[in-house]
């Protein structure tokens, strides 16, 4: 048998891994002292709640999980002789895998004829969950573990996501973005445009003035960029401002047909730590990132 | 009455205090005499605290005329605000340059000296404009009887300053346009009144010129404790007099000083007034530097604060961050009023946000003041208001401890994307002033407020007590309700090709009335994002910045 394991930071409901019948690990976020694991800690995640927090002046912090979290995961499955496919979060945005690996290497040794099958989706939120949602079905169609590693050597790469932060305060806390000039901001309306690239990291390729040109070149990048657009799912993620999620389908609608298969999500507030709230990324399926 | 042929010393602090006196009862009329019909005139204001402080620098103090002319010619320097008494410093300036090593003079040798204070008023200016207190002065001047008395000298001097003055609306459309003669001008010529009624010997209800000293600020010495490191030294001033024992006063460049200054310590600012060299230093070893001063003079004042003491507002707020870092190669300084105005200014980068504005312009010294709370190699300085150009102009000229750049941000609007703009990451400060200046030119600021007058604006009639949105110089729209005057000058500033617009709303707005507003104005323009916040700001309604 084979487990399918992802992660919190793909932005996949409890609900949705029940559907595909796929095992969820949950990557925690700091409040203050407080360490909160996502569906763990609460059923439901209520995103208003959480990203007028950070409006109101909270900053959450992610730390990597710990070996033995892994261990708790991933060794059950080992032991019941089930092998594991992982489709996780960029491993560009965070040092978690390097403790993973750890462990995995512990129950390789333990368990030497088991195989730990992994798909890096090199994005996180909407990309992620587009790529997980791909994968998902694939394995719900019967696919094997090496078969979709393989699907994902060429498509993972044909999944871009475009995004854009409201308050930059967040990103520049985490350092996580480069190319990221230190003057734009959302108190003047500047925003930069970012992208996730070939190796999962995120970098700045240009800002737009105000919301509305932000949006109109996310769209726009959609579609010159986009392959085949209409065969998969375009992943519209939002930090709690679901009418700028609106406006943008309403706009990939008119370009691409009312029966473009849009799927809105709200950034988990892991990632959304790093992002801050309101803002906006489409990911969808294209000639390359 | 008995006329003067000598002018002393004595005789001249009266008349700058005379002079001051009879500015401060005239300052609100010169104030109205605002060629925008909007309550923010403040050209007497400027004047009149320029003056004072040049009557504070010369309290008590005894001298000859020359030193006295010198000594309040630097207090006004340090106290100036507003461009109109940046002139009128540098008018004192000039006038000292002409007195220097005269102990008492003639009629003559005073005219000279007012020469020189017309040649130094003009030169304060990179263009002078005829019909503003530069011509006031020159033709009064020029009008003068210098081969009599000092009391004949002015009683040709005033009359010929008024008729200049009439005259100014001749001189500058602007002037004519509103009905009023020029408020720099006007204020000039209560100086002199001033002045030639002390020579008169007339001290009419003088008032008290005692200024009311900064209060002490709260030193919380438990910020230096027995296991504190000496992390930001001693801020050390002190007054050096030269001594002739130890060096030829005449011919001892100062330069010698402030160079080893800027050698052993920080934000140096020094500069010498006759035998007098003011310094301010920060430094961890005073005593070394105190020593070396001794080659040079003897005290006359001298303070030493320890600077981990030294109270620190923004310091304070941002906890362990900003000041602890060492040497900054940026620093952002400002000029903003209102709470959330400036509150926003500081999120935007601003280090320090002077209070102040069009009503309120921040004297030289402030800026100075400004200058030293920072560890910066290079300063950006934005008056955000031409008026508040000059005095921060002045006070980077004055001040050594770092290299200040004054930003062309003429409006709030130009120095708030222009604050938010300074890219700290760049090493080339021309590139980060390349940067604002591309920024800052890609901005209209819009202004909202109650007219004191009827008025013709552009393509539209003000009427008093109406709100009127303006732009610059230009008024575009005018209406009895506030929102509708907001509507149609953000119409009129082109919203429909901008991309954002940030609103600041006053103290006098409710919140709701705002909120209201940005509504109807996101439905007028569904393109446009619109950033509302709490300015907090006085007599502006409303401030928009569209980008």
């Amino acid at each position: 048998m084979l487990t399918f394991f992802t992660d919190t930071d793909c932005d996949i409901t409890p609900k949705e891994c029940a559907e595909y019948g796929i095992k969820l690990i949950s990557m925690p976020y700091t409040v203050g002292e407080q360490v909160v694991y996502p569906y763990i800690d609460f059923q439901e995640f209520d995103a208003h709640a959480f990203y007028e927090m950070l409006r109101a002046g909270t900053m959450p912090t992610t730390s990597a999980m710990s070996e033995e979290a892994y261990l708790q995961y991933f060794e059950p499955e080992f032991a019941a002789g089930n092998d594991i496919l992982y489709v996780h979060f960029s491993s560009g945005t965070s040092n978690t895998f390097t403790i993973m690996n750890q462990a995995v290497e512990k129950l390789k040794a333990k368990y030497p004829e088991r195989k730990f099958h992994e798909v890096d989706t090199l994005g996180i939120t909407a990309l992620s969950l587009n790529v997980v949602l791909e994968a998902a079905d694939l394995y719900k169609a019967g696919k094997t573990a090496e078969e979709i590693v393989e699907w994902a050597k060429v498509e993972v790469p044909k999944f871009p996501m475009y995004f854009f932060a409201d308050d930059l305060k967040f990103f520049r806390r985490s350092g996580r973005v480069s190319g990221l000039a230190a003057t734009m901001g959302g108190l003047i309306g500047i925003r930069p445009i970012i992208y996730l690239n070939d190796e999962g990291k995120m970098v700045s390729i240009g800002k737009e003035k105000g919301r509305a040109k932000a949006i109109a070149r996310l769209v726009q990048y959609v579609e010159e960029l986009g392959e085949d657009v209409k065969a998969h799912r375009v992943v519209i993620g939002h930090s709690d401002c679901p009418e700028i999620a609106a406006e943008a389908e309403r706009q990939l609608k008119e370009k691409f047909g009312q029966d473009l298969r849009v799927l809105t999500t709200v950034v988990n507030p892991t990632i959304g730590s790093h992002c801050g709230p309101n803002g906006l990324g489409i990911c969808f399926h294209a000639k390359h990132r | 009455m008995e006329r003067t042929t000598e002018l002393d010393s004595v005789t001249f602090a009266a008349m700058l205090r005379q002079g001051a006196a009879v500015l401060g009862k005239e300052k609100a009329t010169i104030n109205d005499l605002n060629v925008f019909p909007i309550p923010d005139g403040d050209t007497g204001d400027n004047m009149y605290m320029t003056m004072k402080a040049g009557c504070t620098a010369v309290q008590d103090h005894l001298g000859t005329l020359s030193e006295i002319a010198a000594a309040a010619s630097s207090g006004m320097l340090l106290g100036a605000r507003g461009n109109s008494g940046v002139i009128l410093s540098r008018i004192f300036a000039g006038l000292a340059k002409g007195l220097k090593g005269v102990v008492v003079a003639d009629t003559e040798t005073f005219a000279r000296a007012m020469n020189e204070a017309v040649s130094e008023a003009y030169k304060s200016v990179p263009v002078p404009v005829e019909g503003t207190m530069l011509t006031v002065l020159r033709e009064g001047v020029a009008g003068a009887d210098a081969s009599s008395d000092l009391n004949r000298y002015f009683e040709t001097l005033l009359p010929a300053m008024q008729a200049s003055l009439d005259h100014t609306p001749e001189l500058l459309q602007v002037l004519k346009d509103a009905g009023v003669v020029d408020s720099g001008g006007a204020g000039l010529c209560c100086v002199f009144r001033g002045m030639d009624a002390a020579l008169c010997g007339q001290v009419c209800d003088e008032e008290p010129l005692t200024v009311a000293a900064p209060a002490a600020p709260t030193v919380d010495l438990g910020r230096f404790t027995e296991d504190s490191t000496l992390e930001f030294g001693y801020c050390t001033e002190f007054l050096l007099r030269l001594m002739r024992s130890k060096v030829d006063p005449d011919t001892f460049d100062e330069q010698v000083i402030i160079d080893y200054l800027n050698r052993v310590g920080e934000s140096v600012v020094a500069f010498r007034e006759g035998t007098i060299v003011k310094v301010h230093v920060h430094t961890f070893t005073p005593g070394v530097i105190l020593n070396e001063m001794q080659r040079y003079g003897e005290f006359l004042t001298l303070k030493i604060e320890n600077m981990s003491l030294q109270h620190n507002e923004w310091k304070k707020e941002e906890g362990e961050a900003s000041f602890s870092r060492p040497q900054q190669r940026y620093g952002v300084v400002t000029v903003a009023m209102g709470t959330g105005m400036k509150q926003r200014f500081e999120e935007s980068g601003a280090d320090v946000v002077i209070e102040g504005g069009q009503t309120m312009n921040p004297s030289t010294q402030e800026f100075v003041a400004a200058f030293r709370q920072l560890h910066a190699q290079h300063i950006l300085v934005f008056p955000n208001n031409p008026n508040i150009r000059m005095a921060a102009e002045q006070a980077a000229s004055l001040y050594k401890g770092a290299e200040v750049h004054v930003m062309p941000s003429a409006t709030l609007g130009e120095g708030y994307y222009g604050v938010a703009s300074v890219d700290r990451s760049l090493s080339a400060v021309e590139e980060v002033i390349q940067g604002v200046n591309e920024v800052m030119q890609s901005v209209v600021t819009g202004m909202v407020s109650t007219a004191i007058r009827d008025a013709e604006g552009d393509n539209v009639t003000v009427r008093k007590g109406d709100f009127v949105g303006y732009s610059g110089k230009r008024m575009l729209s005018d209406s009895p309700n506030r929102s509708h005057a907001v509507q149609d000058l953000v119409a009129r500033l082109g919203a429909a090709e901008r991309d954002v617009m940030v609103v600041f709303y006053g103290e006098r707005v409710p919140a709701e009335e705002a909120q209201a507003l940005v509504e109807t104005l996101a439905k007028t323009y569904p393109m446009l994002e619109i950033m509302l916040n709490n300015g907090g700001q006085p007599i502006y309604d409303y401030i928009l910045v569209l980008c």
